[in-house]
């Protein structure tokens, strides 16, 4: 059994009239301004949305790369690849083309923040190594 | 455990996609397999047809490649069943590729078949296929006065479409400034003016309110295309300018061809949908015999009830779920309304007052069916 709650229309002020008045016309105006182009536009990007969503919500790596992306480390990772990159752009722009040869070579394996480059794209390579040879062993 | 899906339309790809979601675990275990066995690289929202006829839509909106519908864990193949040995359960394919499986799930659909009618495929335009909407258009462009007959063949798929199609007509004509020229007489084969007797009550006071004419008990027994007049089984007859049939169907010729169903339907348990005394094989969608209509929205409700009773099969040796028959069919009451139908087995439908929103919200779900077939909604 339910119980319905009736407003008596006397006991609404003029200030509540004029609002419900303002929504309707809200809403009229609304209705109006669709369009069947303009409610199939919509509706296609909001099916293509939720495909990709349900994509990216049920993809493995992606999902371990967020949880990954959670721990602080790897954040100050981030914000130090971002730094790099900004300082790299500019760096760029201003040296001279690289002239090659052995000479060249040498120099820019002399510089200590080339190797520490080196070093960590070898160590990501070894732990990438591990984890691929693991989940190969997993059936992954 | 190979399931084993033959047909790729709507409920054939919702089941498949409904069943890799279901059972990701045990594919990824490699304990289930699931293939699917399809006529066409491509997936055609069939509703749409209604609105390329009247010029709303352009035929290329209606398909999408089928392989980027179905979810990666599915071996999908090109290559439609031909042979069927449900004893040793075995399907043979076109190809002649023999595909073994522990669970068969049938959907194949229906086709129409025009041709069962004297002078019906030569005389009648239909939007049934893509070349026949599209010619319908160009039909209903042309016309500038005369009597436009439409008539109904059974059985026929997604029974809504024929009231549809003459409210759309209406708008149609209407928006053109010609309405008051042109006639438009509508036929039906039983004692009223549609199937669902609550949809043939409505029908019939908007039909009054439009001025269509309409003749029931109205079975087309031949088209005499020369003098353009298409005459009933009970001797009666109406000349045309333009006629357009909602062609008589048929299952597909593989289920003839393999004595599985009487007239291409499989006999089907309404509850459980499984094939009659075949507890291993599924059947949904048109393929079945069921008592319901023959639409996207039925093949949809029952996908779903397989994939759940197939994967709980798996998981705990018991279906959980029966179908109760539902169906839900939008109506649109012309080119900016429009209402909807649902029922079951055990109620009828009520239908509610037709309005702009629900058009929109048909006009939303066009483009919805991708996510709907994709099994997200």
């Amino acid at each position: 059994m339910t119980t319905q709650t009736q407003i008596p229309l006397d006991a609404m002020s003029t200030e509540d009239l004029q609002r419900l008045v303002e929504v309707a016309q809200l809403v009229t105006a609304a209705r109006d301004a669709m369009s069947d182009e303009i409610v199939t536009r919509m509706a296609g990007a909001m099916s293509e949305g939720i495909t990709l969503l349900d994509r990216l919500t049920r993809n493995e790596g992606l999902m371990h790369l967020l949880k990954v992306l959670d721990r602080q480390e790897t954040q100050n990772l981030l914000i130090a690849v971002s730094d790099a990159v900004h300082s790299a752009s500019q760096e760029i722009s201003a040296a001279p083309p690289a002239i090659g040869g052995l000479g060249c070579m040498m120099r820019v394996v002399r510089d200590p923040g080339v190797l520490e480059g080196i070093r960590l794209m070898s160590i990501i390579g070894k732990h990438m190594s591990h984890s691929l040879r693991e989940q190969h062993s997993r059936g992954g | 455990m190979r399931i084993l899906v033959v047909g790729g339309c709507t409920g054939g790809t919702i089941v498949a996609n409904n069943l890799a979601r279901r059972l990701s675990a045990e594919i990824r275990a490699r304990k289930v397999r699931i293939t699917m066995l399809s006529a066409s690289d491509k997936h055609m929202y069939q509703p749409g047809l209604l609105y390329v006829a009247f010029g709303q839509m352009t035929p290329d909106a209606l398909y999408r490649d089928q392989a980027s519908l179905l979810e990666e864990s599915i071996n999908f193949h090109v290559d439609p069943a031909a042979t069927f040995d449900l004893d040793n359960k075995r399907v043979t394919t076109q190809s002649g590729k023999v595909h073994e499986y522990d669970i068969l799930v049938m959907a194949t659909g229906s086709r129409i078949v025009p041709e069962t009618i004297p002078g019906l495929a030569e005389g009648a335009e239909s939007f049934y296929t893509e070349a026949g909407a599209v010619k319908l258009f160009k039909k209903l462009r042309e016309i500038q006065e005369g009597t436009v007959a439409v008539v109904v063949g059974v059985p026929h798929k997604c029974p809504i479409a024929p009231v549809e199609f003459i409210f759309g007509l209406h708008d149609y004509f209407k928006a053109r400034g010609i309405r008051d020229k042109i006639k438009i007489k509508y036929h039906y084969p039983i004692g009223r003016i549609h199937t669902i007797k609550e949809v043939a009550i409505w029908a019939k006071h908007e039909f009054d309110r439009m001025g269509i004419e309409y003749e029931t008990l109205f079975n087309v027994g031949e088209v005499d295309v020369e003098n353009q007049v298409v005459k009933s089984e009970e001797g009666t007859e109406t000349k045309y300018d333009l006629l357009v049939a909602i062609p008589p169907h048929r299952g597909m010729e593989v289920i003839e061809q393999n004595s599985l169903g009487e007239g291409g339907w499989i006999p089907t348990d309404r509850f459980k949908l499984t094939m009659t005394g075949h507890d291993d094989v599924y059947v949904l969608g048109d393929t079945t015999n069921l008592p319901v209509s023959k639409t996207g929205s039925a093949a949809h409700f029952e996908a779903e009830v397989v994939a759940e009773n197939i994967a709980s099969i798996i998981k705990i040796g018991v279906p959980v779920r029966e179908y109760d028959g539902k169906v839900y069919c939008f109506i649109e009451t012309g080119h900016d309304s429009a209402t909807y139908a649902m029922f079951n087995y055990q109620n009828p439908p009520d239908l509610k007052s037709p309005s702009k929103p629900m058009h929109w919200f048909k006009m939303a779900y066009n483009q919805m069916y991708w996510t709907s077939v994709r099994g997200l909604l």
